[in-house]
Formats: structure tokens, sequence, C-alpha cells
């Protein structure tokens, strides 16, 4: 049971955010990262038409042999992503969590622009502090 | 911390504190009586001054201990600070700015806050020594204003006219993350213009800025540096005789 | 499935007491009182302020919805006529402490053959009304003021149409009277223009 990683995706499938929580995930470059964001909103999209009994929040789960991401989309369209062990039972109430920090550490903030890249220092040590050190 | 400009609290202080509606008035154009081109239904009301409730009628203790979301007021504040540094041409400015905006409201808070100590007090007194006064604005003003007392107050080493009040965690602060560009920023700027306004009302004129001063345990931590005017260390002076 | 109003109204009363960090009630509304005075100044224009403060009520609305949902855990309205409750209930509740009274209205059916007391056609409304109004605690309106026609409390209209065009429904909001004015009753009145479409990414390619 492990968490690996936290990804925070725009309306428009940008990824603002992305941290690498202990030494699990290989690192791949930022361009790397932002085509998976992208595919993975674009993905999302599609599975969110896919429901057999009308409108869907879409993909929730996706996971491989040795991780899973959690996928928690709001309501205004953005996305956060947990990437964690396959079974990992705290991935979604650890989403909402990331949810309620970035209301607080981001939305309140003054210095960010909405849309954009989240850089803020007391969001990340919140980060942190949930989710572990990087 | 040079004072070159004259400070434009006092011409805040004038337009907003008396029923003078002088430097209030918008210039006269031809704008200045429209009402918003929105829809036909905001024409349905036009205002009726004899109508208004009377503001003396309405007890002022209703909202002393009324609370509203620390939410609702980061908003606000958050977008005070986006609305000034749009407006503004580098930090000292916006500091300065964000310490005009506090200083209103600092007047009205003492003004409440010696309105209450009177009427809850049989020989209401007043400070006249900088210390006593010093110790009510870090106990009684940050518990009016934040719900808390301060952390500490220090006194400056090397400068005598220098006293500082320490705040570990500001509450209205909590939310922002100050861009490594910005640094030197401390939007607590705002609550020195309180400070600042409570000791001008108290008859303690000082100049009083916001810093930085973090620690490890208190990423927040903040330092209200009040430094007073001479006038006021003669004062303390002549009344130790 | 349908949440009745008495229920939202706990929701709310339940994520004030429970949920909420609170600040004191004197400092929020100096603070605005603040501001609306440094706009005047700025624009010396009331009719301007106006607008500056709708401007910058939907900057906050738009950030302000994401605290909302992330705390409320409220998914999504049936109908405008939900959403009018869930505002007055849950939203005024939770960030500002009051509850306004809401009334809804339905536009009258464009043709008779469409049916009628669909509350989510575009032209539905609901009107808030404010008993208290926490941004207009000390407040009294010097005549200037009044003649220019300033809407003191235009902030909240901003915050509404902001936080609702972020879940996808485009709202026209205004006040209607205000006590502050010689009104008897401080009024809000949201309208609906449309749902936005829910946005389709194009695959990235």
């Amino acid at each position: 049971m492990a968490i690996f990683g936290l990804w925070v995706i725009n309306k428009a499938g940008g990824l603002i955010y992305q941290r690498n929580i202990g030494d699990g995930l290989p690192n791949l470059t930022s361009n790397e990262y932002l085509v998976l964001a992208g595919t993975l909103h674009g993905i999302h999209a599609i599975t969110s038409r896919l429901s057999p009994t009308g409108s869907s929040s879409g993909a929730h789960v996706i996971s491989g042999e040795t991780f899973k991401m959690t996928i928690l989309l709001t309501a205004t369209g953005t996305k956060f992503v947990i990437l964690t062990s396959p079974v990992e039972p705290t991935a979604e109430s650890m989403l909402q969590k990331v949810y309620e920090l970035y209301a607080d550490a981001v939305m309140k903030n003054p210095f960010h622009t909405p849309e954009m890249p989240i850089r803020s220092e007391g969001f990340d040590t919140k980060i942190t502090a949930l989710l572990g050190t990087s | 911390m040079a004072y070159a400009q004259p400070h434009p609290r006092f011409s805040v202080l004038s337009s907003s504190s008396l029923p003078s509606t002088d430097h209030l008035s918008p210039a006269s154009s031809s704008t200045r009586f429209s009402l918003p081109t929105a829809p036909s239904i905001s024409t349905a009301s036009t205002p009726k001054p004899g109508l208004r409730p009377n503001i003396y009628d309405r007890p002022l203790n209703r909202t002393r201990a009324a609370d509203v979301s620390a939410s609702a007021y980061a908003f606000l504040f958050s977008e005070l600070v986006q609305y000034t540094h749009k407006r503004v041409a580098g930090i000292n400015d916006l500091e300065r700015r964000l310490n005009t905006l506090g200083y209103r409201v600092g007047t009205r808070v003492l003004e409440l806050m010696s309105w209450r100590t009177e009427s809850a007090n049989k020989a209401p007194k007043r400070e006249i020594r900088f210390l006593p006064a010093l110790m009510s604005i870090h106990t009684h003003l940050w518990r009016a204003v934040f719900g808390k007392p301060a952390d500490a107050i220090e006194r400056s080493v090397e400068n005598a006219d220098e006293y500082m009040i320490i705040d570990n965690d500001p509450p209205i602060t909590r939310a922002i993350s100050v861009p490594r560009d910005m640094s030197q920023l401390s939007c607590s700027s705002f609550t020195a213009g309180i400070v600042e306004a409570v000791l001008d009302g108290l008859g303690f004129p000082a100049r009083v800025t916001a810093h930085n001063t973090p620690t490890d345990q208190f990423p927040g931590r903040t330092t209200i540096l009040i430094k007073l005017e001479q006038s006021v260390l003669d004062r303390e002076e002549a009344l130790k005789a | 499935m349908a949440t009745t109003s008495k229920q939202y109204k706990a929701i709310g009363e339940d994520i004030w007491k429970g949920r909420t960090e609170k600040i004191n009630a004197e400092l929020f509304a100096l603070t605005y009182g603040a501001l609306v005075v440094q706009l005047i100044q700025d624009y010396e224009d009331y009719a301007e302020v106006n607008k500056q403060l709708e401007k910058m009520g939907y900057n906050i609305g738009t950030r302000l919805i994401e605290d909302f949902l992330a705390r409320s855990s409220i998914g999504r309205c049936a109908d405008f006529r939900e959403t009018g409750e869930v505002v007055a209930k849950v939203g005024f509740k939770a960030f500002l402490n009051i509850t306004p009274t809401v009334t809804h209205s339905s536009p009258p059916p464009p043709s008779p053959t469409r049916g009628s007391g669909q509350s989510n056609t575009a032209g539905s409304s609901f009107t808030l009304t404010l008993d208290e109004n926490p941004l207009a605690e000390f407040v009294e309106l010097p005549e200037e003021a009044l003649e220019g026609g300033l809407w003191f409390s235009n902030v909240l209209c901003g915050v509404l149409r902001g936080a609702l065009e972020m879940i996808q429904m485009q709202v026209q909001a205004n006040f209607v009277s205000d006590v502050l004015r010689g009104d008897e009753t401080t009024e809000i009145r949201v309208t609906l223009l449309k749902y936005l479409e829910e946005e389709v990414p194009v695959g990235d390619d």
C-alpha cells in the first residue's frame, strides 16, 4: 500500500500540477507528463459518454498490475488523479482531501491564476503533509 | 522605510468617516446618475431616502460575537489583494495601499472597542502610556479582530522607537503564498494599517509596517513593526518624571 | 432522490456548525466597506463601481465554488429550482451564516404545447430575500451614493454568476431592492439564461 504521485488537470486537459511521492515512479520528462495528462483527459471525456444508463462522470479507476490511477472529476471540470499501489483503500478519501487543500491553498491565494500551473508553497507543504515526503 | 509622500490615509479618513460626501462624490459626469444597464427589473428600485432604516437605531453589539466563515473572508481578502495588485507599480506601493485599506478598518474597530469598553466599565480609563496601550492591542484588539491574542511583543534592541507585535499564524493571510519574485511582500500590511489607525486614534502616532519573519515551525510568522513618532517618545519621557 | 428544502437546511446548518472555520463578522463587514470606498475613489462613478463590484464578485465566485464543492459534497442539481434551494440554504449559510428566503418562479411557457411547470428552462428564476446582510452591517449610504445608484452589496451578484457559471449554468443576477436604498426588502434575482454545454474535449493530435 503506497501513494506514488498526484496530478491536477485543468478543464482544458492541461497538467497544472504534478508531484511524485517517494521514489516509486520513474521520472518522465515534463513533456511526457503533459502528453499523458492530455491523453487521459481525452479518454476520460469519451468514457463519460460510454455509460449504458445515461450520463456518467467517466472513468473512475484505471489500474495496472503494479499501480492504479484514481480520478476525481469535480463538478467544475477539474480532475485530480492519484497514483497508488493496486490496493490502496485510502485513494478516494485522499483525493477528497486534496480537493479541500486545493480549495484552501490554491483558490484562495490571490497570486494563483485559475487554470494556470500551481506554484504555491502553501499547497506543496500541505500536500507533503498529507501524502508524505517526496 | 522612507515616507517621502504624504500618507493617503488622511484623505481616506476624511472621506470615509465624515458624513460629508465631498470626497466621495464622483466627478460630475453624464453617467453619474445612471443605473447599470442591466435588465429592466433593476429600475424597479428608486432610492427612497426618507424610508431608509436609521442606522442609529441598530444595536451596536449585535455583531460583536457574530461570525462569517473564514473562507468567505479569505476570498474577499484575496480579491482585495488582486484588485490592489493590478493597480500598483511595485511591492512598496502594494503594501502602502493595503495599509490604507486596513487603516479604514482600524479607525472603526477602535471606535467599537472604545465604546464597548466604556459601556462595560463603570470607570473606563484611557491609556496614556504606550506600553499598556501596546499590550491592549496585542491582546484585546487581536482578540476582537482575529479571535485570538497575538503571540508576542518585542522591543527593538537597536532602536528605542521600535516595537514589534508577533503573530505566528495570521488568520487572514493563511491561504496566501507569495511568489518568489515578490518574497518581500507581506499582505499583513493590511493588519499593519489596522494597528496604525488604532495607535493614531489612541494618540500614539506611529508608522506601522508588516514583515515576513518565518520560522521552521511557523512558516507564516509575521512581525508588525511599530515605529513611534518622536513626540510619543518625548511624552513618555515626560510622564516618567 | 430529490433532496427536500428541509434537508438542505440541515446540510447547511451542519456545514456551518461542524465544518466551517469562522472569523469575526465585523472584520468582514469593515473590510468590504473599505474596499467599496476604495472603488468609489478609484472610479468616481457609481455605475462603474457597481460594475466593478460585480466583476470582483464574479472572480470570487469562480474560485469560491471549488471551496463549496470540496466541503459540501453536494452533487449536481436536478433543476434550477433545486439550485435556488442549495444556493440559499447551503451556500449562503456555509459562507455568510445567513439563509435568505428563496422564492421560485418559472417563465411563462412560450407555447402551450411545450408543457409548463418545468423549472429547467431558460427564464426560470429565483429571488433571494436577505433579512440580514453581513456586508452591509454599519452601512448607511450617503445621498451621493444613493443618487448615483450604488448597489452596495453588488459583489454578491457577481459571486452567484461566477459560481454557477463554473458548474455550467449561465445566469443573470441582480439586485431588485436594497434596504440601504430605502426599500422594504433586500432582494437579489437570479435568472437562468442557459445551461452551458458540457465541454467535450477535442482529441489531442
